[in-house]
């Protein structure tokens, strides 16, 4: 045991040498980032990398031109604003409630803001809720969140699947048919569209006469387009999102199923268009908010603010991220505080002013469920953008949220307030 | 063993470990930050003594800490709001899993058995993402936390009180990694190492290789499943991806980066590899890589981990 003993003199060596090097991988990036302590820090919790990446960078871009505003209108409650941005990775749950964390504990953030994807930001809003940090939910839908898990302090900006689905269904039965066929990712969010697709659906007289789950990442389609046209559906209705819608409509369309039935879905975002060959860019979807709005005020400056700022025109995801941001700045002034508990006071039934709703009929948060109320935006997809390139989108008809999101007790959200 | 040489190394980890939370503020980290990295130590050290010390690699250990976690999660949630008694049944939940996997691919080897690990860890993976009722599914399991324990005399407020907490994981860490330090150094340690350094000869010499190879895995399974529980509580949440093999293959990277050889490698590989994640992914979206890149620098110039440059010196 000789040779162990020596072994463990260097050992020992190496271990405090391990330490100071470990240590000082944590130091010197600190000191650098080192941040005054006057200011207001709204922490960025929301995915940098994965499948939700692209709209989690529009969030970031909107947020960020928020931030300019807020900031060249003299920030919050006198103090300049920052925004700390961390990666909350695209489905790592463990990673985003860290960050969260980290966020709260170490940066002490007077907001928090995310999720792109619904369970990180349920999985958030329980350590907010905890800690009674004001958070605001720029795109994640499941509607859980204002509904059965809802929190004082947590506040959604994009709609939830149901009304996603009610905004849709009337379209879809009306034209195309009452037999409908689903292809529905296999997780938390395809679950609720679908059944909130299904509930919709019943309610004007439509049936499902089939459906699919396929697992989030599928790339090939085939065997579930194949069994979907078998059911001879008037309506093949896609939830899949990201990756995987991109992957199905091109594979639909290649087996000219666009020439047979209807393709159509729910929620559809300009980024997964962009995705898409010209040929696959078909169907008829909702949006949550769209750029081309001729008739709406300010929305023009928006959209030049955000392609002189990115080079892109807006889509729904820098919307999110911009109401998401202005939503901070609009709380504390209505409070005259950044206390979190009287900042949600204020944000009930708070109505956003038009230059940051931009939206025809106005957004706001609906008392009672934090849910943002606004417009949503039924169309159909275009093979070619007719005002540029990214106009990828024919708004048919633009449905007033509150028409769409049922009553606030059949969200479920049963509200308990800080004693 | 000489141990009036071996004291010191130990003195400076426990030193370093028992003042962590007073310093870690002052290099950029958090309380929270520093109960990470014990509960992931935990992990990888109980993974390494299958791994290091009986020299079986184990690809889907992840499915034990997952067990653990979810087992903890869900006592609290359907059962009693007891943190002690999460802890036991995520343990116990993990120990059984572990006892009939074990008995099941005790007699694979290498990468057959890695394959194996992976198999079944991922087969617990798929029933966490898709039963949903149950849970969670993707969401996860939230609308818990951990509770504050009742001592009889005294309540630990181990909920609010995050410095508490990290002392509890402390104490749960030490007893836990003195019960494997005794083990290694017992008669049954020495016959893992034995078996590690020359199955075939073990064999002849008439020790049952099967069965310590099993009661090895089921010591590893304990260990991570209350490093899974642990992070649970810390988390006060748990999802799938607690159970899913790339977390396995996160703590063999703690292992080998920190020198699978020495006893406290895990320890050294699994702080470096919490802080690296947490510093470096708030400051570029290519964290992932920096990570990969430090530990295939590891791997080509310390390939026994950093801990166990000692030893190569010591050898040459």
């Amino acid at each position: 045991m000789s040779g162990n003993s020596k072994l463990n003199i260097r050992r020992r060596n190496l271990l405090q040498g391990g330490l100071v090097l470990g240590a000082s991988q944590i130091a010197s990036p600190f000191i650098m980032t080192a941040r005054a302590e006057d200011t207001i820090k709204i922490g960025w919790d929301n995915p940098l990398t994965g499948t939700y990446a692209a709209p989690g960078k529009n969030e970031l871009i909107g947020a960020k031109l928020a931030l300019e505003e807020i900031n060249a209108k003299g920030g919050i409650a006198g103090r300049k604003v920052e925004i700390i941005v961390e990666d909350s990775t695209s489905g790592d749950a463990g990673t985003a409630v860290q960050k969260a964390r980290k966020l709260i504990d170490k940066d002490k953030v007077n907001f928090l803001i995310g999720n792109v994807n619904s369970a990180l930001a349920i999985a958030m809003a329980q350590v907010s809720n905890e800690k009674g940090i004001l958070h605001i939910v720029p795109g994640g839908h499941s509607d859980t969140m204002t509904g059965a898990t809802c929190h004082w302090n947590v506040f959604r900006v994009c709609n939830t699947t149901q009304m996603e689905a009610n905004a849709i269904a009337p379209t879809l039965i009306k034209t195309y048919g009452k037999k409908w066929y689903y292809i529905t990712p296999d997780y938390a969010f395809g679950h609720a569209l679908q059944s909130g697709m299904e509930k919709a659906c019943t309610a004007l007289g439509g049936t499902k006469i089939g459906g699919d789950l396929t697992p989030l990442g599928t790339t090939d389609f085939s065997s579930y387009l194949i069994k979907a046209q078998s059911a001879n559906p008037d309506v093949i209705i896609f939830l899949v999102q990201g990756d995987d819608m991109v992957n199905a409509l091109k594979q639909a369309v290649q087996f000219g199923l666009d020439k047979k039935v209807h393709l159509a879905g729910a929620q559809q975002e300009l980024e997964n268009l962009k995705g898409l060959p010209p040929e696959a860019r078909v169907g008829n979807w909702v949006m949550e908010w769209y750029f081309d709005q001729p008739n709406v005020p300010h929305v023009a400056d928006f959209n030049a603010k955000v392609v002189k700022a990115s080079g892109y025109v807006p889509t729904s995801r820098t919307w999110f991220g911009y109401v998401g941001i202005w939503t901070c700045a609009l709380a504390a002034a209505g409070a005259k505080s950044i206390d979190a508990a009287k900042m949600a006071k204020a944000l009930q039934d708070f109505h956003l002013p038009p230059e940051i709703a931009l939206c025809p009929d106005g957004a706001f948060y609906r008392a009672g469920q934090n849910q943002l109320i606004s417009n949503l935006y039924v169309g159909k997809a275009r093979v070619k953008g007719v005002k540029g390139p990214d106009d990828l989108f024919e708004v048919t008809s633009v449905v007033k949220g509150a028409d769409v999101a049922g009553t606030l007790e059949e969200s479920g959200c049963k509200m308990t307030w800080p004693a | 063993m000489n141990n009036s040489l071996k004291q010191p190394a130990n003195i400076v980890v426990w030193v370093v470990l028992l003042t962590m939370p007073y310093w870690m503020g002052f290099v950029g980290g958090y309380t929270e930050l520093a109960t990470r990295i014990l509960v992931m130590a935990l992990g990888a050290m109980a993974l390494n003594f299958l791994l290091g010390f009986t020299g079986v690699l184990s690809f889907g250990h992840a499915a034990f800490f997952g067990l653990g976690a979810y087992g903890a999660a869900m006592t609290i949630k359907y059962i009693a709001p007891s943190s002690m008694l999460a802890l036991f049944i995520g343990v116990l939940v993990g120990a059984i899993a572990g006892a009939l996997i074990g008995a099941l691919i005790v007699k694979r080897r290498g990468v057959y058995f890695a394959m194996t690990t992976i198999a079944f860890g991922q087969v617990f993976y798929f029933i966490a993402f898709r039963w949903n009722t149950v849970t969670g599914g993707d969401d996860g399991l939230n609308g818990w936390h951990r509770e504050p324990i009742n001592l009889g005399f005294t309540q630990l407020d181990i909920y609010h009180n995050p410095m508490l907490f990290y002392y509890f994981v402390l104490v749960i860490f030490a007893v836990s990694v003195g019960i494997m330090a005794l083990l290694l150094n017992s008669p049954f340690g020495r016959t893992l190492l034995a078996i590690r350094e020359n199955e075939r000869r073990a064999r002849f010499l008439g020790i049952e290789i099967e069965r310590h190879i099993w009661m090895s895995f089921m010591v590893s399974c304990v260990f991570m499943a209350l490093a899974g529980g642990l992070y649970a509580l810390l988390n006060n949440f748990t999802d799938p991806r607690a159970l899913r093999f790339d977390l396995s293959g996160n703590f063999v990277i703690m292992a080998v980066m920190g020198g699978m050889r020495s006893f406290w490698g895990p320890l050294v590989g699994a702080a470096i590899f919490v802080a690296l994640q947490d510093v470096v992914s708030s400051h570029t979206e290519n964290w992932m890589s920096v990570i990969g890149v430090v530990f295939v620098l590891v791997v080509l110039f310390f390939p026994r981990g950093i801990l166990g440059l000692t030893r190569k010196a010591n050898n040459s």
